[in-house]
């Protein structure tokens, strides 16, 4: 393929893509003389999100959520990868408790939110406990599989070298995981981001879900679908912002 | 067979392990009666079937025998990193621990490198666990690599080697330990005919200045009668020890009758006959 | 001679498999001994989880919802998952085949269905429910989008995956395009999308839960949120296990219907530790 022809697919062509969904989004409206509340037009919206980050209430909204989400997210982590890490070195451990996590596995974490609300009010500790358990059950799912499929050299290897079971633990297997445990904390992230989102659809004193919902309430609609494409970009941002860190710490491969 | 290994014993060249108040057993490695088997997925396959062989300290024994025969099993077990089935393995007069056993330094089939870390951490890693400084495991493992030929490849990843320079980062890492007792499984294995030559000659020369005691596996029966004081033949699986033929020093020199004789007589023990030519 | 020896150090086989149950049965006591402690130390703390009430009252207000709307709750929000996943997964494979075998189409398209994907369909609830209300539709909008997504890379990929020799084995046939499009591209196109389908299950019952407690007008959701807002604790973890038993249902009895239907292929998606 020739450089042009390149060019074109990778640059050209997507944006004719996406100047032709503005272009059928902005006729509709025309055509069909749309009021704003049903669908406002694409310079409306990029009006709107102009008119937002100039806004102090908007970036609150955003910093709001965005601490939910890194204190849960941290604390999830933290926990799933130490819980992971024994189920995958401690075969009795494994077998104890495979069935409990496989169960909860399935309440799916969005069913939690009416118990966080109920526990922890609309308080910022709900949304963190609640990304926690997400991000929790994702790691530690990845991590024991990880463990598991470590080459076994390597752990003959430590053992041969003088790492007893704690450092070999710690040093081989958590690292030889490493480039799985990356992929997973990425998924992870995404799951925690609209875990925090949807709980504050539900119960919320302030962030980015809250402010949405009211929006839609309101029948402005136009900051609706500006505050989906902040959500959009900022989940964009953390996958990677994660996923340049991840990279930075495997420069092996 | 015994009376062998006996006489070898006695004759053992200036054993260092034997210096100051000396235990009788000091630097020897026994194998006594082992069995072992693997029992995964409900398959369970007997693999070392009455295995019993004593390698004097300071002495290399050779272990040769049909692949998937347990060799590198027999490595496991001396080295603590499997437990025998029944039978033991006794290093120093005592059983071998199950775990790390810091008299111990060994090269896998595998090279089992870590490939996050560079060649160069890989080989001082194991000197950091037992205890050098920094600095110090990194002069040493310099110090090995050039031994092994890789003094460009220090700073390099394991993915960046081919097999046999992973294989030889793998053997200067096990050297590095300076250990009593090094286990080699195949380590020349993926190395070119010619380095195989020359590493050979390297490998006896940082022998005779440590004198460790040796339990070398290797496909390659002249490698083995160059550098093993005995060769302990193994049968199929379920393998016991078939034979253990003693190397004498002038067997060695490959230009002499004496060496045909011994290469000979061991490729008749592994059911090659010498009549092929 | 050392035979009885091997007896005795050989590993007893059949005790692993039993040694899974025991301790798996003595993980589950243990977590709900745990459970039901807590809701004893709690049941007077006062603090912020003063409301644990024990295994046994859950378990009970399980039964007391079997027997009254469980089961109209549960039609309800099946009939939205199974349209919207339905729905989700033929508009899928449609615009996947023609964007996986257009390359022009895929060319322009593909950059935008990209940049819409990570974004999870729950960003979409409060704009559904401004265009759809609070009924049916907005949901059945909300699983479908929610499916669509995760389909949509499967069905890419699969209507790209006509292997080699079967393209030379069909031009040696003489088979004109609608033939070699109905005899290689669909059944390929379709074994993943099959996948997908599964994969997007627990997608979409997420979906359903979240739009349901949002736009609560029926279904488990909606008696979710009831409880919930009258603070009837039991009755908020009963209605969580039974979105829990619901999800393992359908996971399973599709992981069923899959290898089923495709017995040749050796789904490591299945295992699920
Ligand atoms: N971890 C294991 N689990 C089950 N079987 C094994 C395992 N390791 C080795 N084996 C089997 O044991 C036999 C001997 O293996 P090994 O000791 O590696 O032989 P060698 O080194 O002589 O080629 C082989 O048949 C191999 O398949
Ligand atoms: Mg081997």
């Amino acid at each position: 393929m020739t450089s042009t022809q390149a060019i074109s697919r990778r640059v050209l062509l997507p944006a004719i893509g996406v100047a032709m969904v503005l272009a059928i989004w902005e006729a509709t409206v025309v055509f069909y003389k749309l009021p704003a509340i049903v669908l406002p037009s694409p310079f409306a919206v990029v009006a709107t999100l102009v008119d937002l980050v100039q806004t102090s209430a908007f970036w609150r909204d955003v910093g709001v959520s965005l601490y939910e989400f890194v204190v849960g997210y941290a604390i999830g982590v933290a926990l799933g990868v130490a819980v992971g890490m024994l189920v995958g070195e401690r075969p009795m451990f494994r077998m104890a408790a495979t069935p409990v996590i496989e169960s909860l596995r399935f309440i799916v974490p969005f069913a939690w939110i009416p118990l966080t609300i109920l526990w922890f009010g609309t308080s910022y500790a709900g949304k963190i406990a609640l990304v926690a358990y997400a991000v929790f059950f994702v790691m530690v799912v990845s991590t024991a599989r990880a463990i598991a499929q470590v080459e076994p050299t390597l752990s003959r290897v430590g053992t041969m070298l003088g790492m007893g079971p704690w450092r070999l633990a710690w040093k081989v297997h958590l690292r030889a995981a490493a480039p799985m445990l990356a992929s997973a904390a990425r998924a992870a992230a995404a799951i925690g981001w609209i875990a925090v989102v949807a709980a504050e659809y539900i119960g919320a004193s302030a962030g980015l879900g809250l402010m949405i919902t009211n929006a839609a309430t309101s029948l402005t609609t136009s900051v609706v679908i500006a505050g989906m494409i902040v959500i959009g970009v900022v989940g964009a941002g953390v996958s990677a912002l994660i996923g340049a860190a991840s990279r930075a710490w495997l420069d092996y491969r | 067979m015994s009376t062998n290994l006996e006489s070898l014993a006695t004759l053992a060249r200036s054993p260092h392990a034997t210096t100051g108040t000396s235990r009788a057993h000091e630097g020897e490695l026994v194998v006594e009666n082992v069995f072992h088997r693997y029992v995964f997925a409900g398959r369970d396959t007997e693999v070392l079937h009455d295995v019993s062989f004593r390698i004097a300290a300071g002495q290399v024994a050779c272990v040769v025998g049909p692949s998937g025969c347990g060799k590198s099993t027999l490595l496991g077990l001396a080295a603590g990193l499997l437990r025998p089935s029944a039978g033991t393995v006794r290093w120093d007069g005592t059983p071998v621990r199950l775990g790390p056993n810091p008299h111990l330094g060994m090269a896998f089939q595998q090279p089992g490198l870590f490939p996050w870390m560079s060649v160069r951490k890989n080989v001082a890693i194991g000197l950091r666990t037992r205890g050098y400084d920094r600095r110090e495991a990194r002069r040493i493992a310099d110090e090995f690599l050039d031994t092994v030929g890789l003094h460009d490849f220090k700073d390099a990843y394991p993915r960046h080697l081919s097999g046999g320079m992973a294989q030889r980062v793998g053997i200067a890492r096990a050297l590095a330990l300076k250990p009593r007792l090094l286990l080699l499984d195949e380590p020349f294995a993926a190395v070119d005919a010619f380095t195989r030559l020359k590493l050979q000659q390297e490998f006896k020369s940082l022998l005779a200045l440590s004198r460790p005691t040796v339990l070398f596996v290797t496909h390659d029966v002249p490698e083995a009668i160059a550098l093993g004081d005995l060769i302990v033949v193994m049968s199929k699986r379920p393998a016991s020890v078939q034979t253990i033929i003693p190397v004498a020093r002038e067997e060695r020199d490959r230009a002499s009758p004496a060496y045909a004789r011994k290469l000979a007589e061991t490729l008749a023990c592994l059911g090659v006959t010498s009549d092929m030519t | 001679m050392a035979t009885p020896a091997i007896a005795a150090h050989a590993p007893p086989r059949l005790s692993l498999r039993a040694l899974r149950v025991v301790l798996g049965v003595a993980g589950v006591v243990v977590a709900i001994g745990v459970w039901w402690l807590l809701s004893r130390l709690l049941a007077h703390g006062g603090g912020v989880i003063n409301r644990l009430p024990p295994p046994l009252a859950v378990f009970y207000e399980l039964v007391h919802y079997a027997r009254g709307d469980l089961w109209r709750d549960l039609v309800f929000s099946l009939r939205v998952f199974a349209i919207g996943w339905g729905v989700g997964v033929v508009l899928a494979t449609v615009t996947g085949l023609v964007l996986g075998r257009s390359q022009l189409l895929g060319d322009i398209f593909l950059p935008i269905v990209e940049a819409i994907r990570p974004v999870s369909s729950i960003v979409w609830v409060p704009l559904s429910i401004v265009w759809f209300g609070f009924g049916l539709t907005s949901k059945v909008f909300l699983v479908g989008l929610a499916v669509y997504l995760v389909v949509i890379v499967y069905a890419i990929d699969g209507s790209r995956r006509v292997p080699p020799d079967l393209e030379r084995t069909a031009t040696m046939l003489g088979m004109n395009e609608w033939q070699r499009f109905v005899s290689l591209v669909l059944p390929g196109t379709l074994t993943e999308v099959l996948i997908g389908s599964r994969v997007a299950l627990m997608a979409g019952w997420g979906t359903v839960i979240v739009a349901e407690l949002v736009a609560a007008d029926s279904g488990l959701g909606a008696h979710l949120i009831g409880v919930e807002q009258s603070y009837d604790v039991p009755a908020v973890m009963a209605a969580m296990i039974c979105f829990g038993l619901a999800g393992f249902v359908m996971n399973a009895a599709f992981s069923f219907v899959e290898r089923r239907l495709t017995p040749w292929r050796h789904d490591h998606a299945t295992e699920t530790s």
